[in-house]
């Protein structure tokens, strides 16, 4: 009797421990439901330049059930203000915080990985930092706008002059671009006239049309190019070719009205998407490490531009 | 091996009648659950894929509905332009009747298309609508809508969409668009010469109506293909395009309107497919079944716990139904358990109407048990009291110095024969009244006791009387109690014919009666009255004037102890005739081992019958 009794209470106490993990695993699977939160913290957000990287982000976020916040700013000038706002958006509840760094001013300031609680990601250019980035190979997409101005020359550079132009905002993706296209080049003998380093308040003298003539203007980034384009459609250049670096629907105006001649494309979709998802992944998985990730480019002429494939381009440039 | 693992089987086995109750109630109800939860979960299961499904199946007729509608608003539009303006109007000299006419059109709808522009067959833009300058060599003729509409003049032709490369209307912009085109007659200075009209619809009108539709977080989705399986809108389009996500619309563009079950990339889904009249496109709707397991998660979980619930609910209550069942069987065992531990508890009377009635049958056995075993022993012990007494009445003085003073009278007068025989039967008499102990001796052994103690009675008495022992052979070898005629004897001389100067005679008969062995002692003495018959098997201690004082109620209390309350003495008399003493026994054999059995008191304790089977008895051969 007094067996049963014991078998009875253990039998008993058995389920009882069951219903309350069962009881358990239901409240986790309903707070496994509970959505994160991921801040974006771009420079100037609201510039068309981010629409497609914002589009791979959004689009990432709606893949992994994640709410994505992107913080507007205006011109964040040192690394110290973006570490300040990173923090703030950690303390407003987010789960993660994408980021694209600043390199304005000589900083010493870091950012590392063991700074914070939450994931962090940059997203562009990783400079010297301590953190995982998704970014394009600049060097690379340098060279490749170097192999296609040598491939419209045939190779031979020789007695061209070159100027190159880019915004001088310490970063060091645009030295890697600048590298990458004199490597490029190095064969072809053109001479490189002058290079236009360019900051916002410097800018209306700082203007390539205001430069020695040249033949061919090298745009290292978007704002350049764009400046490049506006040049050429006024036709300030004086017959300078443009090729450059871009990512915005503006650029790829100049370059379908014939202003610009070629246009290296980042894959900035790309480069949202895959930010977004190892965000996810690290709050998902709590010993995930997030990788550094390396994004493609596409090569765009005036001839190729509305094929299907870089139609789709332009479409993420346009969300 | 094999024997180990099924003793440990065995070993498992519950051993109590409670505890098989409860793992056989508890097994049942459990399976009954378990069975039941799994079978409601499955319907409910099945019942909610349904009402997806069918919730889905109306979204995609609405949605597609809506699309039709605005695919032949678009047609209309179309229609308009041509029928009401090209067709009515000539180009070289009704051009600003028709650019007002496309105007008035194009307002009409402007908030769903981009541009209506009208080409003639070489390419060259003849009128549009909002006027805006044309790109440079935007190669007209070599566009998909173009070439379409002049490769099948018949139809009208929906394109995927597209970037309108077009126009540049100076904002630095690029617009997806769905062209519409077909070939129409343009009529100029009377020549009649074909031309495309071309109607620009807003992709993002259609994007919009998709990414409503696509509002769900739950893992389905809606997407919009053509009828090769060209992704016309999906919600992870550029995906797709990056090779990040993959979609089987090629396969689905070749079903017919309907649901599909399919596996794609090891994910099992549910597709429902709707044609777009006019287009030929296809609305499809893709539901994981992961979508249907994910609703579910909540419902399996509290199904789960509503089954745990139920099965602690009823292994409690199997427990208290096993023990109300098992309780009065276990009070019982445990009562009787008790007693074969030498306690003498109540026995447990109670439960159900069985029990009871097994509670009452182990009492009444029990109760029976002791009083036999009572009786037995209160039997023994009055046979060993009887015995003792006969014994005691064979050592009584009085005889004995009655004998001894006969015995020194003839050796007095020198009748030393008759001494030595006087002698001769006291010690025959004593040593049959010892017979070493023994309670059962031979019918023989009996009647040599008797003759020993009427020849000494006869030298007392000088003869006053005669006895004669008229006994069938057959009876000499069969069991008898010991001293049981001596008794009836001395009762004989002294109330029979002890009185009596010379005409007394006792006579002693035995003879078979069927299976019974029936000893008489006649006297022809005083006799008694009815009165004192009746009295003299009583048991009343009146004592004796004469002799030992034993009595023929010890002779009848031994007879009946040792063979049964059948057996034993009956007493006839007559005033002044004479009285006989009947003594019945049953006719045993001796043998060692059936005295051994009547001495035990083995043998005729129930007075159950004569079967010699059934009372232990064996004869010997």
């Amino acid at each position: 009797m007094k067996n049963s009794g014991k078998m009875f209470i253990l039998i008993e106490a058995m389920l009882a421990v069951l219903v309350i993990v069962v009881a358990m695993a239901m409240t986790r699977e309903n707070y496994q439901g509970k959505v994160h939160r991921v801040s974006a913290i771009l420079p100037d957000s609201d510039d068309a330049q981010w629409a497609s990287f914002k589009y791979g982000l959004r689009m990432a976020a709606q893949d992994y059930g994640v709410n994505l916040v992107v913080t507007s700013t205006g011109n964040i000038l040192t690394t110290a203000e973006e570490k300040s706002i990173i923090d703030q958006e950690i303390d407003r509840g987010a789960d993660g915080v994408i980021v694209q760094p600043v390199f304005e001013g000589n900083s010493q300031e870091n950012l590392r990985e063991t700074d914070y609680k939450v994931p962090v990601i940059l997203a562009g250019d990783g400079g010297a930092f301590e953190l995982p980035t998704v970014e394009p190979d600049h060097y690379a997409l340098g060279k490749a706008l170097a192999r296609e101005l040598m491939e419209d020359y045939s190779g031979n550079l020789l007695g061209k002059n070159l100027g190159i132009l880019a915004r001088d905002d310490g970063s060091k993706a645009l030295l890697n671009r600048r590298e990458g296209f004199l490597d490029g080049i190095e064969e072809g003998g053109a001479t490189l006239l002058w290079s236009l380093w360019w900051t916002d308040d410097q800018e209306p003298e700082q203007r390539p049309e205001n430069e020695a003539r040249v033949d061919v203007i090298i745009a290292l980034d978007d704002d350049s190019l764009i400046m490049a384009g506006e040049a050429s459609a006024a036709n300030n250049l004086r017959g300078a070719l443009v090729y450059g670096i871009g990512r915005s629907m503006e650029a790829v105006y100049y370059l379908d009205s014939g202003n610009a001649r070629c246009m290296v494309v980042p894959d900035e979709f790309y480069m949202g998407y895959q930010s977004m998802t190892e965000i996810a992944k690290a709050l998902e998985r709590p010993f995930y490490h997030m990788q550094d990730m390396t994004v493609s480019y596409t090569v765009l002429r005036k001839e190729t531009l509305f094929d299907k494939e870089n139609q789709e381009i332009i479409f993420t440039m346009s969300q | 091996m094999k024997h180990k693992y099924f003793g440990q089987l065995k070993a498992l086995r519950p051993k109590g009648i409670q505890s098989t109750l409860m793992w056989a109630f508890s097994l049942i109800s459990i399976s009954i659950m378990l069975f039941l939860g799994i079978v409601l979960y499955v319907r409910f299961s099945a019942l909610s894929r349904q009402e997806n499904v069918q919730n889905s199946r109306k979204l995609l007729e609405q949605t597609g509905e809506n699309l039709e509608d605005y695919l032949v608003s678009m047609r209309q539009i179309s229609d308009a332009v041509y029928y009401n303006v090209i067709k009515e109007n000539e180009f070289s000299s009704q051009k600003q009747e028709i650019q007002r006419g496309m105007n008035l059109l194009y307002e009409a709808k402007r908030e769903d298309l981009r541009s209506i522009a009208i080409y003639n067959s070489s390419g060259s833009l003849l009128a549009a609508e909002p006027v805006a300058s044309q790109k440079e060599d935007p190669n007209v003729t070599r566009q998909d809508w173009f070439r379409q509409a002049m490769g099948r003049m018949e139809n009208m032709h929906f394109s995927t969409p597209h970037i309108q490369n077009l126009f540049d209307d100076g904002t630095r912009r690029y617009y997806w668009v769905i062209s519409l085109s077909r070939v129409v007659e343009l009529t100029d200075q009377g020549d009649s010469q074909l031309g495309v009209l071309l109607v620009d619809m807003d992709y993002s009108n259609i994007f919009r109506m998709m990414n409503q539709v696509n509002t769900l977080n739950s893992g389905q989705y809606y997407y919009l293909c053509d009828s090769n399986g060209q992704i016309i809108y999906h919600p992870r389009q550029i995906q797709i395009s990056q090779k990040i996500y993959s979609e089987n619309s090629e396969a689905v563009a070749g079903y017919k309107d309907g649901a599909y079950d399919e596996i794609f990339e090891g994910e099992r889904r549910k597709v429902l497919v709707s044609t777009i009249s006019y287009t030929g496109w296809k609305l499809v709707s893709v539901i994981p079944y992961s979508t249907f397991a994910h609703g579910m998660v909540d419902v399996k979980y509290f199904i789960m716990i509503m089954i745990l619930l139920m099965v602690i609910m009823l292994v409690l209550i199997n427990r208290v139904v096993s023990l109300r069942i098992s309780r009065p069987i276990l009070e019982l065992n445990h009562s009787i358990v008790k007693y074969e531990a030498g306690e003498k508890p109540e026995i447990y009377i109670g439960g159900s109407t069985e029990i009871r009635h097994l509670g009452y049958s182990v009492q009444k056995s029990y109760e029976q048990i002791d009083s036999l075993m009572q009786r037995i022993l209160l039997e023994q012990a009055e046979r060993r009291k009887s015995e003792f007494e006969a014994l005691q009445s064979q050592i009584n003085p009085h005889f004995l110095y009655n004998a001894l003073e006969s015995i020194i009278w003839m050796v007095e007068g020198e009748r030393n024969e008759e001494a030595v025989f006087m002698i001769s039967q006291l010690a025959r008499l004593f040593r049959i009244s010892l017979s070493k102990g023994r309670s059962v001796i031979t019918v023989k052994e009996e009647l040599q006791h008797a003759q020993s103690y009427m020849n000494i009675q006869k030298v007392r008495y000088k003869n006053a009387f005669t006895v004669i022992f008229d006994v069938d052979a057959a009876l000499y070898s069969l069991c008898t109690v010991k001293l049981i005629l001596q008794p009836i004897l001395e009762n004989a001389i002294h109330y029979g014919v002890g009185g009596m100067e010379d005409s007394g005679e006792i006579r002693v008969t035995g003879r078979l009666q069927g299976e019974d062995a029936i000893l008489q002692v006649t006297d022809n003495g005083l006799g008694m009255s009815g009165e004192e018959v009746a009295l003299v098997l009583k048991g009343n201690k009146r004592s004796p004037r004469h002799g030992s004082g034993v009595g023929l109620v010890n002779v009848n209390n031994r007879i009946q102890i040792l063979f049964g309350r059948e057996y034993g003495l009956t007493v006839t008399s007559e005033p002044d005739a004479g009285t006989s003493v009947f003594i019945r026994m049953p006719a045993v054999p001796y043998t060692e081992e059936n005295r051994e059995v009547l001495e035990k008191g083995q043998g005729f304790l129930r007075g159950a019958g004569n079967d010699k089977e059934a009372q232990g008895m064996k004869d010997e051969e």
